[in-house]
């Protein structure tokens, strides 16, 4: 695996580091190793796509990150603070990192600025006004502004997908985390919020992206990574990744969804 | 095309419209017939409605001391009152077909029903005034309700709880009131108080249940679950014997409630294990990812379960909790069986009065039509908060 990595930022890179995952590793309860030691570093501002075919713990991989899966051995640090048990220092993590999901998430008896506002003015105690202005400012961002006091039933698969990013940028985070965030849409609407994510990483927001969209990855990630059964095979700048992949496992997958 | 035709045409349509149909409707009509024709000749020649006018305090209220009556009076005219003012503030200045309808029915029973029944000339005025209130709420409230600045219009809600509690003081007595004693109580009230005493407290009581039988802590998981299994395999009658009985023996003497309250908390407990099951239903139903998507966000499992998790988990839960609160109100007729003179109660005591005797089936059909009303009464109501919710986001749910 090693050899493979020459991509890895040295030690002495100056840039803040945002995700420091050391050997981690998961068994499911059913005794599954869905994790077999994995590290990766993510730095400020950094834009790193994982692929990999299904099973492959990509997922599972990126919702240790807000400990939305448990892991059991191993370490992860997100921004400077320690993944543990602690419920207070997860809650802590949790207000730094939004996540996008598949299924879009959003409450669903909660109008679209409400799904906006929930959040911020819960957890930060921020005034209903100053956060519904902050919520109009973002929906108007992702194109959406006008659907504002609809009900996210009475949206299309892509506009739902535009309103939870906006929901997440609504808790300012520091990071963001993307769960096959198009996986879900009809075709005709994977391009409309893989737009709205080229603009976030655009403004430097750092995200890490499950996807299958090579275009997307060519263009935006600033890394690649390619996991399978439960490791890191390959990491690289997409450029390289996608003309000459080094291991054989990488080429197997690239042939596979080209 | 005329009125007249466009009707024959849709009674062809709907009843007539194979020679098979046209049979089940002629059969079916004919029965209905032959029914409502055996009915209305016993109500209006056999029938001795005697028995009703003599006993018809009894029947609404027990032995509720005379002299303290006035109390009812008030209460009902301030239920009234607040009725229709809820009515008018959720449907605001117009008045739809629906509410014409129904305030056309409220008003010929309060004013007919009075008088068919030969109650007292000063009962019936009661009864008028009652109604008029009722009316009155409902235009004033749709009138002037809109205008109510916003911080009013969100207390509003607390008026019923509170009216609740002044109720029980009013029926109870306290606080310069005469105080009127639970085993004073009796007919439609006790059925009332008990029924609605429950209902108020087995739905909080169900919903902890409900989240301790889905709690990640095995103790709370367990106890919960062994209290719903139990509960629910145990014949109600069975668990109101046995509270009469061990309540006594549990509680310190000074805390054991009397007879009347002890009743009301067992049937609390045991529609809080039905509404538990009804509430877990909800909550299965709700999508992981719903948990998934709070906890992201940053919120702890207190506010995702309140912001989150119960808002819709009830929604789905409405209809069977419901349907539980209209069974809890017909199960208060088992506390005849335990000696308590709810409305059953008192009815069976008339009946074996030697004056009425005979007279069983007019006593048990002005029961069955007063249950049939309170438990209506709760259905209509649970069905338009239905609507109510789904008009604003399930509707259109892809």
């Amino acid at each position: 695996m090693t050899e493979t990595m020459t991509s890895h930022p040295k030690a002495d890179d100056p840039r803040t580091v945002m995700i420091e995952a050391r050997a981690v590793q998961k068994w499911y309860p059913n005794g599954f190793h869905a994790l077999r030691g994995v590290d990766l570093t993510v730095h400020q501002g950094e834009v790193v796509v994982i692929m990999g075919p299904s099973g492959s713990g990509k997922s599972t991989f990126l919702r240790t990150f807000n400990a939305l899966e448990d892991f059991q051995k191993g370490s992860i640090v997100v921004d400077g603070i320690e993944l543990c048990d602690d419920v207070r220092r997860i809650d802590a993590i949790r207000r730094e990192v939004g996540m996008v999901f598949q299924q879009f998430n959003l409450f669903p008896h909660l109008s679209v600025l409400d799904n906006l506002t929930l959040a911020p003015t819960l957890v930060r105690h921020r005034t209903k006004a100053d956060v519904q202005r902050q919520a109009l400012e973002l929906l108007a961002r992702v194109g959406i502004h006008e659907q504002a006091h609809k009900f996210p039933g009475q949206l299309s698969g892509g506009q739902q997908q535009r309103v939870a990013i906006a929901r997440s940028l609504c808790m300012e985070p520091r990071l963001l985390l993307f769960d096959e965030p198009t996986s879900a849409l009809d075709p005709e609407m994977v391009q409309e919020v893989l737009m709205v994510m080229q603009e976030l990483a655009k403004e430097g927001m750092t995200m890490v992206v499950v996807t299958h969209e090579v275009r997307f990855a060519r263009q935006v990630a600033d890394r690649v990574v390619l996991m399978a059964d439960g490791e890191v095979v390959e990491i690289a700048p997409p450029e390289q990744f996608f003309t000459a992949p080094q291991h054989p496992r990488s080429r197997q997958f690239l042939s596979q969804i080209s | 095309m005329n009125r007249p035709q466009a009707l024959t045409n849709r009674l062809r349509r709907e009843l007539f419209a194979t020679p098979l149909d046209g049979l089940i409707t002629v059969a079916l009509l004919l029965g209905l017939g032959a029914g409502l024709k055996a009915l209305l000749h016993w109500t209006l020649t056999q029938a001795d409605w005697a028995v009703i006018q003599a006993n018809s305090t009894l029947l609404a209220v027990g032995r509720y001391p005379l002299e303290q009556q006035w109390r009812l009076w008030l209460l009902t005219a301030l239920l009234s009152g607040a009725t229709g003012s809820s009515w008018g503030l959720l449907r605001g200045r117009g008045w739809p077909h629906s509410d014409r309808l129904a305030a056309a029915v409220l008003v010929v029973f309060g004013l007919v029903l009075p008088a068919t029944l030969g109650l007292t000339a000063t009962v019936q005025q009661h009864w008028w005034w009652i109604t008029a209130l009722l009316i009155a709420g409902r235009w004033a409230a749709g009138r002037w309700g809109g205008e109510l600045p916003s911080r009013w219009r969100r207390l509003l809600p607390l008026a019923w709880p509170m009216l609740y509690l002044l109720g029980l003081g009013l029926i109870g007595g306290g606080l310069g009131l005469m105080s009127v004693r639970p085993s004073q109580w009796g007919g439609l009230l006790l059925t009332l108080i008990e029924a609605s005493f429950a209902i108020l407290v087995c739905f909080p009581l169900g919903i902890a249940l409900a989240l301790g039988r889905r709690s990640e802590l095995p103790l709370l998981r367990w106890c919960s679950t062994l209290y719903i299994e139990f509960i629910r395999g145990a014949p109600l009658i069975t668990l109101l014997f046995l509270g009469q009985n061990i309540l006594g023996f549990l509680l310190p003497g000074g805390l054991a409630p009397d007879r009347v309250w002890r009743a009301a908390w067992i049937l609390t407990f045991f529609a809080a294990a039905y509404v538990a099951e009804a509430v877990r239903a909800g909550l299965a139903a709700l999508p992981r990812g719903q948990w998934e998507a709070a906890r992201s966000l940053g919120l702890n499992t207190v506010q995702t379960l309140l912001h989150v998790v119960l808002p819709q988990a009830l929604r789905v839960a409405l209809p069977a909790t419901v349907g539980q609160f209209i069974t809890l109100l017909q199960d208060t007729t088992l506390l005849s069986l335990i000696g308590l003179l709810d409305l059953l109660g008192v009815a069976r005591a008339v009946m074996a009065n030697p004056e009425f005797l005979g007279r069983n089936a007019e006593v048990y059909l002005v029961l069955a039509i007063l249950f049939w009303c309170c438990c209506a009464a709760l259905g209509l109501g649970s069905r338009s908060l239905e609507r109510r919710l789904n008009r604003q986001s399930l509707r259109s749910q892809p």
